[in-house]
């Protein structure tokens, strides 16, 4: 099959949708003729023109409320926020007003919006241009958050999005964007809340998002040399969460790592330790729950401190072989 | 219709309002819209203005009362109107119904109340060191900082899939070592713990190196119970050696019988058990344990017969030996031999043991002595059958089969006496089977 | 005090065409939305009321006066403080008192309440709990209606205080850009909870603001039901002819606290009794009479009927069932 860049899968399935529905259009700031600080949208204004690719002055908030107030009327929008950071100023809109105006309005209305947004440190963008605040949403009932790891997964979950009849928060990462995977042509979506096993093993189950999951994936490979054999959990989805494939997995190892990169206090690997404490799996466990993740500082500049911020191959490596060998 | 005036309801969540002083008095004339009175809740002083035009009469509620939200504290009556008769009617149920506070009847400072509320403590509970009992806050922290009543005994450290094991094979944890980090208790153990361990796989280091058998599972319960058991229970032996002559024409007889009717040789063990089971059921200060508070003489009588392994030992029991027949008593100690040697009995069949024997005669030993397994409060240990010189009443000396048994017993249990008496019966009983019947 | 407007709108009269039919149903929307909060106050202070809500009572000239100007099939997207609002979009009162008590038959099957009141079938895309929120929302929907082409306007209604946010600026800011077919209405009641708004603008300073945004405005005696008809439906048929946005400030005053815990520490009796002697329903009704549009007897008898649909509404309301805990966790997703 034909390999494209995560980053192509996205538009790819931008593009497949704007041709199929003439509801979806795309707003967000330089995202016409510029073609989007990461290139996602570029060669879209020159193909859909202005009135469907909506290029805005620095405006998060509007620009999201904007999306969240077509979507009230049954457009589909998919509004670009820059940086993760910037979900911050446009949060009143996604987080007091898309996520609860069905809820607020009695089941009597939908808000069938996405709001892509890349988040993740490694480019030395510093403080304000790397962090990964996905769990912020994944706190608000009435939204629903997804972040791709594989080009395949990020064309059928995007395109799932887009059709979802919800605000979904499609969280992209900057370091996946160049990076290569078989995606079919064809139009195909990946139901939201469907875990999705990326490697088989039987002695540690490591659930990992986004980025996290190919680290996770090259150090599977390197504790294979071991002889230890781990078994990697893309959840794909955070809300919903496809608990049961978890679940599933842990009682098969009794041993779980939980990867990601956002800072581990009030990160999402909380959110699975509960799920997977409370659930059957409890019972199968032979080790405690290990979390790995983002130390608690904001993303630093500097080039071995950034690295140092965020859970590496060799730090994944060696919490699994700790956990494998009973160290813990 | 007299206009009602309501204490009204101006914040969120505000259930009652305070009175705070009557702007306009009984009988004055008022408009509608008019200040009348001020009320107070807990965030602000509200205004509060008439809602008709005509007489304020009837005002039943006096600054400083605290009424709940909508109740009537007065009318306003046009020309030509009365107050209502009879009581005010009863303000509308609120949708959240007021939080009755029973009056507590324990004396108690507010500090001490409030954090005895914050940690869920009913003061009834709390010794109030104050004034006429008064409970105060240090009364509070003393019971918020004491350990709690029971001790954390019995806590055992395991992974969750290991305590899920141990109560699906009905493995008692407590038994079980652990071999992960720290002595947690992993599923392994369990499973160790409830079949037959597997030998441990060792790695010769090098031939001059001693060979390393890691102190776990069987292993190390073997050294720890048979520790503390000699370091604290007094053991006190007595040996007796027996003629079995009789024993083993009985055994002849009985294997006779078995084989006629086609079914499995007597063993001499199931004769054993049976004539010790007797012997017990007579001296019941044997068949005991000792704990701290009492000693519990049996009324069951269980018989372990301690079976070696290659890794240890197992001492499954056959229960109720003393009301089983000698064939039954041999099929279950040759099934439980077999089953301990595989791995597969059941924790019930290697537990409640009453009193033990241990025979080391098919080794070869003459006599020995065994360590008391608790909380057991003898064991029998019973060496091997073999010609030896015995005098005769007659004076002449013949060589006859003869055994030793010892018996070790817990001092603080078994008198000197009890145990002397014990062995005679069994001696009896060994050396003449026929009495089993007496 | 005179009727004297407090600010005189721009532009020059065109001379208003309303009928007797319509001023009838004006001053029948005027009532009933002075009746419903006076109900709700009186339902309010009685306990039967578990949460807040904010009156408009004296602001009515304003909902009736802009929202009379739009067809069915046009939207509005409200405030907090947007009874009003409702009733003027021909709002169900039943429906509307039965979300107020938050009842399960309530137009949000009681999950909203008095701030979120919707009825997005009936293009009212909601009330609204944070000032300033709905403002993006309704450049979104100008959005959408723009690319649909069906010459549909949306009025967006926000208060002096939200004037003062970012979303406000940010709004006015994408509507131009968009060219989007948007009312803005700004309801001036001259006070954002407590703050003053005059502190820092005027009607016709916001007015101003938005035209160097590059949006026409003007600036209305928001009590002046016609004043406001006549500038509204001006900037109704600017936004539908797909010449962009426009913003109308409506001056007025609220007659109430910002919610039932105000005690007025910020502001007179005298000023609000100056404001209470320009009461909107009397202005609207002096005028209908000289107009000949309606006698002294008809306004009288429209008067109670707005008054008797309401105190129907209560009993609705008062007699519908609570929702169950079984449906707590309904709607939260769309399917």
């Amino acid at each position: 099959m034909r390999e494209i860049t995560y980053l192509e899968a996205i538009r790819e399935a931008m593009t497949q949708e704007m041709e199929r529905d003439e509801s979806v259009f795309l707003i967000g700031e330089d995202i016409g003729t510029y073609g989007g600080a990461f290139q996602v949208t570029h060669g879209m204004y020159e193909q859909f023109g202005p009135e469907r690719i909506l290029d805005t002055p620095i405006t998060e908030l509007g620009l999201t409320g904007a999306a969240t107030g077509a979507a009230l009327i049954g457009m589909r929008p998919i509004a670009e926020i820059m940086f993760m950071d910037f979900t911050t100023l446009a949060s009143e809109q996604l987080v007091n007003q898309a996520a609860k105006l069905r809820f607020m309005f009695g089941g009597k209305a939908s808000v069938p919006m996405v709001l892509r947004t890349p988040a993740g440190s490694g480019t030395g963008a510093a403080e304000h241009h790397s962090q990964s605040l996905e769990n912020w949403f994944v706190h608000v009932p009435g939204l629903k958050v997804v972040m791709p790891t594989t080009p395949y997964d990020a064309k059928g979950l995007l395109l799932a999005s887009i059709r979802d009849n919800n605000p979904v928060v499609f969280v992209e990462h900057k370091l996946l964007y160049k990076t290569k995977g078989e995606v079919p042509e064809e139009d195909y979506t990946i139901p939201l809340g469907q875990a999705d096993v990326k490697r088989s093993g039987t002695d540690l189950t490591i659930v990992a998002t986004s980025i996290m999951v190919s680290r996770s994936l090259e150090a599977a490979e390197e504790l294979a040399k071991e002889g230890i054999n781990v078994e990697v959990v893309d959840p794909r989805s955070l809300r919903p969460l496809d608990t049961g494939t978890i679940v599933e997995s842990v009682k098969k190892t009794g041993k779980v790592l939980i990867v990601h990169e956002a800072v581990k206090t009030g990160g999402f690997g909380g959110e699975l330790a509960g799920v997977i404490a409370e659930s059957e799996a409890f019972g199968y466990l032979e080790a405690p729950i290990v979390r790995l993740a983002g130390r608690e500082i904001p993303i630093p500049y500097n080039r071995t401190l950034e690295q140092n911020a965020v859970p590496q191959v060799a730090n994944i490596v060696e919490k699994a072989r700790d956990i494998v060998q009973l160290k813990v | 219709m007299a206009t009602e005036v309501i204490l009204p309801k101006v914040d969120m969540d505000q259930e009652t309002g305070t009175i705070v002083e009557w702007v306009k008095k009984d009988g004055e004339e008022v408009t509608e819209g008019e200040i009348i009175l001020v009320i107070e809740t807990d965030k602000v002083a509200i205004d509060v203005e008439a809602p008709a035009t005509g007489v304020l009469q009837g005002i039943s509620a006096a600054p400083g009362e605290v009424l709940p939200i909508a109740t009537v504290i007065a009318h306003i009556l046009e020309p030509g109107e009365e107050l209502p008769q009879g009581p005010m009617p009863p303000p509308p149920t609120p949708q959240e119904t007021l939080a009755e506070v029973p009056p507590s009847t324990v004396p108690a400072t507010p500090v001490a109340r409030k954090m005895a509320a914050a940690h869920e403590i009913d003061l009834q509970q709390v010794n109030g060191s104050g004034q006429q009992g008064q409970v105060t806050k240090a009364d509070v922290v003393a019971v918020v900082s004491s350990p709690p009543a029971t001790a954390p005994d019995g806590k055992v450290y395991a992974a969750p899939a290991a305590r899920r094991v141990a109560s699906e094979l009905g493995v008692d944890l407590n038994q079980v070592q652990g071999t992960g980090p720290g002595g947690r208790i992993q599923s392994v153990d369990v499973t160790a713990a409830a079949q037959s361990p597997q030998p441990m796989p060792i790695e010769v280091q090098s031939s001059s190196e001693p060979e390393v058998i890691p102190l776990v599972g069987m292993r190390r319960t073997i050294a720890e119970r048979l520790t503390a058991s000699y370091q604290s229970i007094p053991h006190i032996n007595f040996t007796a050696r027996i003629l079995m002559d009789a024993f083993i024409a009985t055994r002849a007889t009985l294997n006779e019988h078995a084989e006629r009717a086609g079914e499995a040789r007597i063993s001499a063990t199931a004769l054993l058990v049976k004539l010790v089971s007797i012997a017990l059921q007579r001296h019941p200060w044997v068949n005991s344990s000792f704990t701290d508070e009492a000693i519990l003489l049996h009324r069951s009588i269980n018989v372990g017969v301690a079976v070696a392994l290659e890794e240890g030992l197992i001492v499954p029991v056959v229960h109720d030996a003393d009301k089983k027949g000698i064939a039954l008593i041999g099929t279950e100690v040759s099934d439980l031999a077999t089953r301990a040697r595989a791995g597969q009995l059941l924790p019930s069949e290697v537990g409640g043991g009453t009193f033990t024997i241990s025979n080391l005669g098919p080794f070869g030993v003459e006599q020995f002595e065994a360590i008391i397994n608790p909380p057991q409060a003898a064991i029998l240990a019973v060496g091997m059958t073999q010609q030896e010189a015995v005098p005769l009443d007659n004076g002449e000396i013949v060589a006859k089969p003869v055994m030793h048994i010892t018996l070790s017993a817990d001092h603080r249990v078994i008198d000197g006496a009890v145990a002397a008496n014990f062995m005679a019966e069994l001696k009896s009983l060994l050396e003449n089977p026929i009495l089993l019947s007496y | 005090m005179e009727q004297e407007p407090k600010v005189k709108p721009k532009g020059k009269k065109k001379g208003i065409t309303v009928g007797k039919a319509e001023a009838r149903e004006m001053l029948l929307q005027m009532y009933e939305i002075r009746a419903f909060e006076e109900q709700a106050e009186k339902s309010y202070m009685a306990g039967k009321i578990h949460g807040t809500m904010h009156l408009s009572i004296g602001q009515e000239a304003s909902a009736v006066g802009s929202i009379s100007t739009i067809e069915p099939t046009d939207y509005i997207l409200g405030h907090h403080r947007g009874h009003g609002l409702c009733i003027a979009k021909d709002a169900d009162l039943n429906l509307m008192m039965a979300e107020f008590y938050g009842k399960e038959n309530g137009y949000c099957r009681g999950r909203g309440g008095s701030m979120h009141i919707a009825d997005v079938e009936g293009g009212n895309l909601g009330a609204n709990g944070v000032v300033g929120g709905g403002l993006p929302m309704a450049v979104g929907v100008g959005v959408g209606l723009k690319m649909r082409a069906k010459g549909q306007v949306i009025l967006s209604f926000f208060g002096d205080g939200a004037a003062s946010t970012g979303a406000f600026h940010e709004s006015m800011i994408l509507a131009v850009l968009f060219k989007v077919p948007v009312v803005f209405i700004c309801e001036n009641n001259q006070y954002a909870m407590s703050f003053r708004t005059s502190d820092w603008t005027t009607s016709e300073n916001l007015a101003g603001l938005a035209e160097h945004y590059g949006m026409p405005a003007v600036a209305t005696d928001g009590n002046d039901l016609l004043a406001v008809r006549e500038a509204v439906e001006e900037a109704v048929e600017y936004a539908r002819s797909g010449q962009g946005p426009y913003l109308v400030v409506n001056d007025t005053y609220r007659w109430r606290g910002h919610s039932k815990s105000d005690r007025n520490r910020y502001r007179t009796q005298e000023e609000i009794d100056e404001w209470k002697s320009v009461d909107p329903i009397e202005r609207f009704r002096k005028v209908a009479s000289k107009k000949k549009w309606l006698t002294a007897k008809e306004a009288d008898e429209i008067k109670d009927e707005g008054y008797a649909r309401i105190e129907a509404a209560r009993i609705f309301a008062e007699d519908s069932p609570e929702p169950t805990v079984e449906s707590i966790e309904e709607g939260v997703y769309a399917p």
